[in-house]
């Protein structure tokens, strides 16, 4: 049948007026399908939660009032912000050495690290969010190392609070630091910093002056990225995490599985997707072109 | 200079490749601690175990829940695969080839599933599934993880056939191919590296999906990482560790079918 679909695409147009009028269509139709699908089971539903929020219990924005005038429900998106915020800044700092390492590392030796960056992206994820689980537990091997070395006399409380969630979720960003920063350090020109060397700059001032601003793009588009995906996340803050500290995600699902009020969630699911969709154009801005974008002039 | 190991000076390098050094070991300590523990004897995952064994794999074997849900998982993934790339590979080419309006927002149209929130997708599926009368079956998680996995397939297969030359396929026209001939047996062959990383993208989502499909499971029907998920919130037994190992073994895999279809593509190219 997509073949059906492909072939209609290339067949000429005929010459009736009708055909004339769809011919600025032409080519659309192998899209209907997926287009159906999305529609079906993706826009409608979305489009349905987000309706929930301004209808029920009663027409009207008490649901948003509800969410905004709740201390309770404030901290919560005080958490998600923090958290989201302090994970892109440990990502960052940790992904920022590797990629560079990467860049300028002998090409086998890079292509190892590369590798380790790419398996540990690729390795389930509830299988690393339990590994931790274990890792960080009081009786776990970082606290046994930890006492052993006499660095605490006592197992610090690792998991189920806000610390466990931003060691867990830190890791699981890494990989989408360092892939597009990698990317923008190897575009750099060696000239331009052996430029600012001889025209007299420090080491230091070098790196500060002239690498880290050439480094930005990649900085920029991957940190965004990653504190936009850190908002939404949920597995790992929800297995790591305590029931004290909440961000948006889990609380969306406790109100729609524990207390069934769908209103307050979805007017939550609001608020998420806003400022996802808001920080992703932020993002998109920073790209130099979509990928479909290339062929037609804007 | 600092694009350079031997220009950057000793104490610079030295101190990087430290750096480098620890932020790896970091990367791979839980990796290779999970692989490690579900050897081990300890019930208490007491590390290092005091002894070795494989018991936990045969618990995990001999148990009809966890091989049932991995079946599920295995049959949900396919299925996603095969209507990921059923329903991606025309609408890339008409993303590609297309010269119809309103191109630019159909594409952020297909791209969306990537970028909403995981949880208000779950969420806003499972209030439609759950009026209908359909969580809980192959049909609710199939179709959940094709939402998620269609991105992925579509951008694969977009990224292989803009570095496709049509020329090519117009002249197997001229020389006498039908247009359908024509891309089954040019195109299809030359963006096939697209397609296998669009479905191998597709089998990886739905594999390891856990958002979407806890809220589609019902006791009667989960995938593994469902499974996962609800023994995970009761206790943390070895199994959970035998289970998450051969999810390492399936993604080392995956990554190694798709190195290797890299490197034969690599010299054509």
């Amino acid at each position: 049948m997509k073949i059906a679909a492909v072939q209609l695409t290339q067949s000429p147009a005929g010459g009736t007026p009708r055909s004339a009028r769809l011919a600025r269509w032409k080519g659309s139709l192998p899209l209907l399908p997926a287009l159906l699908f999305l529609s079906l089971f993706f826009l409608a539903p979305l489009i349905g939660l987000l309706l929930r929020g301004v209808l029920e219990p009663e027409p009207g924005l008490g649901n948003y009032e509800t969410l905004f005038a709740n201390s309770a429900y404030a901290r919560v998106l005080f958490n998600t912000f923090a958290v989201a915020g302090l994970v892109t800044l440990i990502s960052l700092l940790l992904g920022f050495p590797l990629a560079w390492a990467i860049t300028l590392a002998p090409r086998g030796w890079g292509r190892w690290l590369l590798s380790i960056v790419l398996l540990s992206m690729w390795t389930s994820l509830l299988a690393r969010t339990y590994s931790w689980l274990v890792l960080l537990q009081a009786s776990g091997v970082i606290n046994k190392a930890l006492m052993a070395m006499g660095l605490i006399d006592q197992p610090l409380e690792m998991v189920h609070n806000l610390t466990g969630v931003v060691i867990g979720m830190s890791y699981i960003m890494i990989p989408f630091i360092v892939l597009p920063l990698q990317a923008t350090m190897s575009a750099i020109d060696p000239m331009v910093l052996q430029a600012g060397s001889i025209c007299g700059a420090s080491p230091w001032r070098n790196f500060f002056r002239v690498f880290l601003p050439l480094c930005r793009p990649g900085l920029f588009s991957g940190g965004l990225m990653v504190f936009v995906m850190s908002l939404g996340y949920y597995v790992t803050p929800a297995l790591l995490g305590g029931a004290q500290n909440m961000m948006l995600p889990e609380f969306i699902v406790q109100q729609v599985q524990s207390f069934l009020n769908w209103g307050l969630a979805s007017a939550a699911a609001a608020l998420l997707i806003a400022i996802t969709l808001l920080l992703f154009y932020a993002y998109l801005k920073l790209q130099p072109e979509s990928p479909v974008a290339s062929s037609t002039a804007r | 200079m600092l694009l350079s190991p031997n220009a950057m000076g000793p104490r610079l390098r030295v101190g990087l490749y430290l750096t480098t050094g620890a932020i790896a070991a970091f990367l791979l300590l839980p990796i290779v601690f999970i692989v490690l523990l579900s050897f081990g004897s300890s019930q208490w995952l007491v590390f290092p175990p005091p002894g070795w064994t494989l018991k936990w794999y045969e618990q995990f074997f001999a148990n009809v829940e966890w091989m049932e849900s991995a079946y599920t998982s295995l049959k949900v993934a396919l299925l996603t695969t095969l209507c990921a790339v059923a329903l991606g590979l025309p609408s890339a080419f008409a993303l590609v080839r297309g010269r119809f309006p309103g191109r630019e927002l159909l594409y952020a149209l297909f791209t969306l599933p990537m970028i909403v929130p995981l949880v208000i997708i779950a969420v806003a599926i499972y209030a439609l599934f759950l009026k209908l009368g359909y969580t809980g079956t192959l049909f609710a998680f199939v179709v959940s993880h094709v939402i998620v996995a269609l991105p992925f397939t579509i951008i694969s297969i977009i990224n292989s056939l803009k570095l496709f030359d049509q020329s090519i396929e117009d002249a197997a026209v001229i020389c006498g191919a039908s247009r359908l001939q024509a891309v089954i047996k040019v195109t299809f062959p030359a963006i096939r590296p697209g397609m296998v990383a669009g479905a191998l993208f597709a089998f990886l989502v739905s594999w390891d999906e856990v958002v979407l499909s806890v809220m589609m499971a019902s006791p009667s029907l989960q995938t593994l990482p469902v499974k996962m998920w609800t023994t995970l919130r009761q206790d943390l037994t070895p199994v959970i560790a035998v289970a998450s190992t051969l999810l390492i073994a399936l993604s080392i895999l995956i990554m190694l079918i798709a190195a290797a279809l890299r490197r034969r593509n690599e010299p054509s190219a």
